[in-house]
């Protein structure tokens, strides 16, 4: 017979998963320290291919003057001012990128507990039923 | 008043009813009129402009997340300046790419500010995205503002420099890239813009969650007021030439704006009708959510009692 109660916990649980649960249920199937790791990796890489392409309209956007210096300037100085650069922009992207993703992966985590709850209250309903 | 407030409760049970209509009629709506808007501002590529590519389009937008749309609108927008500029394409692309790669990483959901604002700029109303945002967002939404008007600067910005840069001879190819980098970078308009938008957002986000009676009509005035304040020493401090009272009329329409917004849209639980399916050892269940929705109709009060009149019947 049905169970109204079940029903509207069930109908509930299921909504959560198709809406919001469904990003937070992925957040919670990693590891903390897996997914702030990852994503601050993928935010390295982001940042790294943003700085080429910021690298290199800097260099057509001078690019007469470039080519005429280019055997007069310090290229080793130069590529180090480059790195500095890059690793001050990339480092700075991470460090973002950890205070993002650890807040969101509390949110998740804050999130999935109540639903695990209601799961456990689900289970428990079904119990309740099974030794009536 | 009465009247409003009914009128909000049959838009909520309307929306609750046929939200699997409206959501997808919307964002046809949107892509469509965004990508009217670029054909009619840039229109360079004639086989873009076709109504029904347009069309096609939009209909894609209409079922697909609305990041689809944004993505839809750069690429319009890079179509249309490859045919009139190389150079153009090369600066434009790689600011979109930019903005794609390190921002829309964090804030997906977004994303549609960035195609509402320039739309907003165009019906000049734009000071309805900072207010707005600052009631409905986060202070990250300062970012997308912010992305979506440099978008409508540099449009702008290629709109308003078509015959110099068509001037330009085809070897010129570094003269015209340092022409089009400077233009954007230089535009102190766009700066002060930005810096305006994002004090105004933060400004009403900060206000609306203090717990103090009516925080969101203070919150859209003071960031009414703010915004404009900031416009106006931004035009002291860098001669932007902002039209004074453009901005204050601006303003003032899109605080009246953002009210209607607000007592419709942004005060209203739009919960919709949802199917969800699920099976236990017992049962499949294929399960209709509708919300509940209370009507408040209005009472009928009786102002005056009319005298019966009896009716004498003889027999």
């Amino acid at each position: 017979m049905l169970n109204e109660e079940r029903v509207i916990l069930m109908t509930k649980l299921a909504s959560y998963e198709a809406n919001d649960g469904k990003r937070n249920v992925a957040i919670g199937s990693y590891f903390r320290s897996d997914y702030i790791g990852w994503q601050v990796l993928k935010s390295i890489i982001s940042a790294t291919i943003a700085f080429v392409v910021v690298f290199a309209m800097y260099i057509f956007y001078d690019f007469e003057f470039f080519m005429m210096d280019i055997y007069k300037m310090d290229l080793l100085e130069f590529g180090t001012s480059v790195l500095k650069t890059y690793l001050w922009v990339a480092g700075a992207y991470a460090v973002l990128s950890y205070f993002v993703y650890s807040w969101r992966y509390a949110r998740a985590h804050k999130s999935l507990r109540l639903y695990y709850m209601n799961l456990r209250k689900l289970s428990g309903m079904y119990s309740n039923n099974h030794t009536v | 008043m009465t009247t409003l407030l009914v009128a909000k409760q049959y838009i909520k049970l309307f929306y609750s009813k046929f939200e699997i209509y409206i959501t997808p009629f919307l964002k046809f709506l949107l892509a469509l009129v965004v990508l009217l808007q670029i054909n009619s501002r840039l229109g360079y590529m004639a086989a873009i402009e076709k109504i029904t590519v347009v069309l096609v389009v939009a209909l894609m937008c209409s079922f697909m997340p609305s990041n689809f749309t944004v993505i839809m609108a750069a690429l319009f927008v890079l179509l249309h300046l490859y045919s009139f500029s190389l150079e153009c394409t090369i600066v434009i692309g790689a600011a979109f790419f930019l903005m794609f790669l390190l921002y829309f990483r964090f804030s997906p959901g977004d994303t549609a500010v960035v195609v509402l604002t320039p739309i907003c700029f165009l019906l000049k109303i734009p000071y309805v995205i900072p207010i707005s945002m600052g009631l409905i967002g986060t202070p990250a939404s300062a970012v997308s503002v912010a992305c979506g008007v440099i978008a409508y600067y540099m449009i702008h910005f290629v709109c308003a420099n078509t015959t110099v840069l068509s001037g330009m001879a085809e070897e010129e190819m570094a003269a015209r890239f340092k022409f089009i980098v400077d233009g954007l970078l230089d535009n102190k308009e766009m700066v002060v813009t930005i810096a305006a938008f994002a004090v105004t957002l933060i400004l009403v986000y900060l206000i609306r969650r203090l717990s103090i009676d009516y925080a969101w009509t203070i919150a859209m005035a003071a960031g009414a007021f703010v915004n404009v304040m900031v416009i106006l020493i931004g035009d002291l401090m860098f001669d932007t030439n902002v039209s004074i009272f453009g901005v204050i009329v601006g303003t003032v329409i899109s605080f009246l704006i953002t009210g209607i917004l607000q007592f419709f849209v942004f005060h209203v639980d739009y919960s919709r009708t949802e199917k969800v399916q699920f099976e236990d050892d017992e049962y499949y269940y294929y399960v209709k959510a509708v919300p509940k929705v209370t009507l408040a109709r209005p009472e009928k009060k009786i102002k005056q009692i009319a005298g019966q009149k009896r009716n004498k019947t003889t027999h």
